[in-house]
C-alpha cells in the first residue's frame, strides 16, 4: 500500500438496498474495482460531500466483486446513508485492520455474540465459516435485539436454521404491543444459560453495543472463557484506517491497525476500552 | 568551512530574488516585531528581517510539512524545491518522528512525502532560548547533529558550515560558487565547543526545577487526582497540540464534487470534546482533565512505544502558547513525583 494514495477513493453503485428494521439497512454495493478484504477488516465508507466512517462489511470474505454493508442511522454520515438510492455512487476505501483469525477456530466450537447493528460483522464471519463449514466442529450463534423489529437477517434464520452443525438462538430485550415473538425474551447474555460449549479453549467473537460488549464479557469470563480466547471488536472512532490520524488509540495500540478484533487479554489493562 | 554573515546573507538574497539555486521559495524566520526575539517561518520578507540565530520559531517546522488543511485526494501537493533555513534542533527531532508515523511500512501520506522530498534543510545552533525552552529536559540539545541538510553555528560575525547529506554538500558547492569561505582553526572549533557547552548550560539552569527522570509507566499510574490540579485552569482550547511540533492527528473532510471525490485533510486536537467521539455519542475521554492527561500520556508513553521517539522534542511551545499559563514541564514534574507531598513542596 505505501506506493500508492492511502486516502484514494474506489466508487461503488448501490445495486440494492435491504430495509433491516426502522433504523438499519444493508446497502449491496459494487465497487468499480473488487475489494479483497478478509472478514473482520473494516472500510471506509464516504457519502459524497457529507463524510465517510468505518463499517464492517457483513458479506463472506469469499466474495470481493460486490460487497454488503449494514448500517445503522446513528449521527451524522449515517443518516445521510439512510436517504441514499439504489443507484447512487458511494465511496470506499480499504479494507483496513486485522480481520478475524479465522485459521485458529479450526476444529473448535466457535460460539459468535452479535448484539443489534453487532451482527453486521459477525454475520461476515458466520457466512466466511460456512463456506468452508466442514473446518470447524460447531458454530452457535446468539443473536439479541432490542425489539423483535429491530431484529436484523430476519429472512435468513430459516435458512440458517436448517444447516447442520449450526445453532442459532435469537433473543430480544422486550416484545412491544402488536409485535409477535416466539423465541427468547432476555439479555443476549442470558443465553448462555441456553447453550453448552466447552469453554476451554474455543473461542467465542462478540459485536454488538459497548454495554453488551461489557457485561457479556464478564458472563463470558463467569461462563469459564479464557481472556485470550474472547474476541472483541473495538468499533472506535477510525477515522483514518490506518492508523494516522491517532482517534481510536487504546493505550499503546491503534483499533484501526491492532484491531479492530481484539482478544480481551489484549486490552484488558487499558482505560475505559468499553466506552 | 567558514562564511561571513554578509555574505551568506547576500547568498540567500540571490537564492530569493534572483533564482539562484532554482528554488520555489526559500523560508527563512524574520523578527515579528522590531524589538521582539520572538520570530516566524515567513518566504514574504527581505534579508533585513531574516533571523537566523535566537531559538525556535514560534511557528513549528511541521506546519511547512503538514499543513492544516491540505487536499489528500487526488493529492494537491505541488511547489517545486524549497529552501528552508534557520530550522532549530527541537524542530528537526520532531521530523524524525514525523517521518516514522507518516512515511512508515504500512502507509506514507502522499503529501508529507511530497514536502519532505522537495525541501532542503538548513538549521542553525540556538544562540539563545526562550524561556520555555526545555530540550536538555527530554534528551535533545540546542544544536543539531543530524536530520539536516546543512547546518549553521554561529562564531562571532561568522558561520560555521557542516554538511549532513549529498544535498547539503550540493547547496555549499553553490555557496562556494558565490562566495569567500575560509576553512576553520582549532581556536573556531573551540570557541564552537565553549559556545555549545556554555548554551546546554543554560538550559539546565533554566531548568533545574522541572529534573525529573521520565517514566513511563509512572506517568501512567499517576492517579487522575494528580493531574486535575494542573488541568483545572485548561479551557481545552487545543492551542498546546496545534503549535506542537509532533502532533498530527488529523480529520478527513469529504469536498466531494458530485461524485468526483475529494479528501482534505485538516487538524485535530485529542483536546476537544468531539475528537474520540463516536456516532451515538459515547467517548472514551468524556471529561476534560482525561484529554488533558491525554496529551502526556502521548507524548511520553504513546508515542515512544509506537515510534520508539519522545512525542516532546521541548521546544515549549505549548507553554508558550497557554491561554491558561499551564507549564508543561510543571505538569510533568508534578505528575512524575512519587508522592502528593513532594509534587506540591517541591
Amino acid at each position: 500500500m505505501s506506493a500508492a494514495n492511502p486516502y484514494a477513493i474506489i466508487p461503488a453503485t448501490i445495486y440494492e438496498i435491504i430495509e433491516e428494521s426502522p433504523t438499519i439497512r444493508t446497502l449491496r454495493l459494487r465497487p468499480q474495482t473488487a475489494i479483497p478484504f478478509r472478514t473482520g477488516q473494516f472500510i471506509e465508507l464516504s457519502v459524497p460531500n457529507v463524510g465517510e466512517g468505518p463499517f464492517t462489511p457483513s458479506s463472506s470474505h469469499f466474495i470481493s466483486e460486490v460487497m454488503d454493508v449494514t448500517i445503522m442511522k446513528a449521527g451524522f454520515v449515517t443518516d445521510y446513508v439512510h436517504r441514499l438510492k439504489i443507484g447512487d455512487t458511494v465511496g470506499l476505501r480499504g479494507p483496513y485492520g486485522k480481520s478475524y483469525p479465522i485459521e485458529k477456530f479450526e476444529g473448535r466450537d466457535i460460539l459468535i455474540m452479535g448484539g443489534g447493528v453487532g451482527m453486521a460483522p459477525t454475520r461476515s464471519l458466520f457466512l466466511t465459516l460456512l463456506d468452508e463449514l466442514d473446518k470447524y466442529r460447531s458454530i452457535t450463534f446468539l443473536a439479541g435485539a432490542r425489539t423483535p423489529g429491530d431484529m436484523i437477517y430476519k429472512y435468513q434464520i430459516e435458512e440458517w436454521r436448517q444447516i447442520e452443525k449450526v445453532n442459532f438462538i435469537r433473543a430480544v430485550d422486550r416484545v412491544p404491543d402488536g409485535q409477535v415473538w416466539n423465541e427468547h425474551v432476555c439479555l443476549i447474555t442470558k443465553l448462555l444459560n441456553q447453550i453448552h460449549i466447552d469453554p476451554h479453549d474455543n473461542p467465542v467473537i462478540v459485536c454488538g453495543p459497548p454495554v453488551m460488549m461489557k457485561f457479556g464479557t464478564f458472563d463470558l469470563l463467569k461462563y469459564g472463557y479464557a481472556p485470550k480466547d474472547i474476541y472483541l471488536s473495538m468499533e472506535k472512532k477510525m477515522y483514518c484506517g490506518f492508523g494516522q490520524c491517532r482517534h481510536c488509540v487504546i493505550g499503546p495500540y491503534y483499533a484501526c491497525k491492532d484491531g479492530p478484533v481484539f482478544t480481551y487479554e489484549m486490552i484488558q489493562n487499558e482505560e475505559n476500552i468499553w466506552e | 568551512m567558514i562564511i561571513h554573515s554578509h555574505s551568506l546573507i547576500a547568498f540567500l538574497k540571490q537564492c530569493r530574488e534572483n533564482g539562484l539555486g532554482g528554488f520555489s521559495q526559500v523560508i527563512i524566520p524574520r523578527l515579528s516585531l522590531k524589538n521582539s526575539t520572538d520570530s516566524f517561518f515567513s518566504s514574504q520578507f527581505p534579508p533585513e528581517t531574516y533571523h537566523l540565530d535566537g531559538y525556535r520559531p514560534v511557528d513549528p517546522l511541521r506546519l511547512l510539512f503538514y499543513f492544516p488543511r491540505e487536499q489528500v485526494f487526488p493529492a494537491a501537493a505541488n511547489s517545486g524545491k524549497r529552501l528552508i533555513v534557520g530550522v532549530k534542533a527541537c524542530d528537526l527531532k520532531a521530523l524524525l518522528l514525523l517521518d516514522k508515523a507518516l512515511m512508515g511500512p504500512d502507509f506514507v501520506d502522499p503529501n508529507y512525502r511530497y514536502w519532505r522530498e522537495n525541501s532542503i534543510i538548513v538549521s542553525s545552533d540556538c544562540t539563545a532560548i526562550a524561556p520555555t525552552c526545555h530540550c536538555t529536559l527530554v534528551g535533545g540539545q540546542p544544536f543539531a547533529t543530524r536530520g539536516f541538510d546543512l547546518n549553521l553555528t554561529r562564531i562571532g560575525d561568522e558561520y560555521l558550515l557542516s554538511t549532513g547529506s549529498p544535498v547539503g554538500e550540493e547547496l555549499l558547492n553553490l555557496i562556494r560558487s558565490q562566495a569567500e569561505l575560509r576553512s576553520p582553526t582549532e581556536e573556531d572549533r573551540k570557541r564552537i565547543q565553549n559556545q555549545q557547552n556554555q548554551m546546554i548550560e543554560r538550559l539546565q539552569e533554566q531548568n533545574r526545577p522541572y529534573e525529573r527522570t521520565i517514566n513511563a509507566a509512572r506517568l501512567r499510574e499517576a492517579p487522575l487526582e494528580k493531574w486535575l490540579r494542573d488541568a483545572k485552569p485548561c479551557i481545552g482550547c487545543g492551542g498546546c497540540t496545534n503549535i506542537c511540533p509532533t502532533c498530527y492527528c488529523l480529520i478527513l473532510n469529504d469536498e466531494s464534487k458530485g461524485t468526483d471525490f475529494v479528501k482534505v485533510r485538516s487538524t485535530d486536537s485529542c483536546q476537544w470534546h468531539g475528537y474520540a467521539r463516536v456516532a451515538g455519542g459515547a467517548s472514551p475521554r468524556p471529561k476534560m482533565v482525561e484529554r488533558f492527561r491525554n496529551r502526556y500520556l502521548c507524548k511520553f508513553d504513546y508515542m515512544p512505544s509506537n515510534f520508539d521517539e519522545l512525542g516532546c522534542t521541548g521546544c515549549g511551545r505549548c507553554t508558550e502558547v497557554c491561554a491558561a499559563e499551564i507549564d508543561f514541564r510543571e505538569v510533568l514534574r508534578a505528575a512524575l513525583s512519587q508522592t502528593q507531598a513532594d509534587s506540591v513542596n517541591n
